[in-house]
């Protein structure tokens, strides 16, 4: 079977359109790159200060699990004991806005580090069984679950956006184009849209 | 095989490395048979068939190391913990 991934470079990301059996519209991927960054790694010991601090200074509720929570345009994802990525929803300075928690965890800047898809549409978890080796049933997997996990090879963090059921994957950079072929390849039977949003 | 990861859930072998024994203490290197200790620290295993403690590292997952207690004879995975415990 031929496809539109055989023309294409495997360095090069795969253009914007549409892939797949005209009028079929079943996953829509946005691609971009998170405003601002980082990760957060708790010192030996500090995880409970960390907390604290977090709810205190962000009123951010830093769970320590594979979950999203999110206040005041941050989003916290848990990604390993003691670990996680912060997001911002503007282009900021993250380590500066968050020096309050650097007592009690090191803090790393990581804004151009990775990429995120976000995955949307009815047949976005026929597409994800294609790669996913997690249970992504919403009985097991809820809104705000998270995890990271190796995806067509390919080490990713991701979770389950509350509300509509809406996926976001962070992928290292310079995976993208890699990420975005296991997109198009095993997304395309179902129709798939693939757009960069600034 | 999939190996319950005590922060991530159940995830498939692939995810993980193996290092080996969980169940051997590194000798004291100042001892004075310390030669003959490390000799068989490094070179001499048990290799039992049935229950097994071995380390497993969740290189593609939380990027811990595991204390997994695994059987070798049917892969059944009687439990693991976080080495080093919880942080």
């Amino acid at each position: 079977m031929t496809s539109a991934l055989d023309a294409l470079p495997v360095t090069q990301m795969p253009p914007d359109g549409h892939y797949g059996p005209a009028g079929k519209h079943g996953v829509t991927a946005r691609i971009f790159d998170p405003p601002a960054l980082a990760t957060l790694a708790a010192r030996h010991g500090a995880g409970a200060a960390l907390s604290a601090a977090a709810r205190v200074e962000l009123g951010l509720d830093l769970a320590d699990a594979p979950r999203l929570s999110r206040a005041n345009g941050l989003t916290a994802i848990g990604t390993g004991p003691g670990r996680w990525f912060l997001l911002a929803e503007a282009p900021e300075d993250l380590p500066a806005h968050l020096a309050a928690l650097a007592p009690h965890a090191a803090i790393t800047e990581q804004t151009d580090a990775m990429v995120g898809f976000e995955l949307s549409g009815p047949h976005v978890r026929d597409l994800l069984a294609k790669g996913v080796t997690v249970d992504l049933d919403p009985s097991v997997f809820p809104p705000g679950a998270a995890a990271t996990s190796n995806v067509a090879h390919i080490n990713t963090s991701f979770w389950r956006e509350p509300g509509d059921e809406r996926f976001v994957f962070l992928a290292g950079r310079s995976y993208a184009v890699a990420f975005a072929r296991f997109l198009v390849a095993s997304g395309a039977a179902f129709g798939l849209e693939l757009v960069h949003r600034g | 095989m999939r190996i319950p990861c005590p922060y991530c859930g159940a995830r498939d072998a692939s995810e993980f490395a193996y290092l080996g024994d969980a169940t051997l203490t590194r000798p004291d290197p100042a001892a004075p048979d310390a030669a003959d200790a490390f000799h068989d620290y490094v070179y001499l295993r048990d290799n039992p068939a049935g229950a097994h403690s071995e380390w497993w590292y969740h290189s593609g997952g939380c990027r811990r190391w595991l204390k997994v207690t695994r059987d070798t004879t049917s892969h059944a995975i009687a439990g693991a913990e976080l080495a080093g415990g919880a942080k």
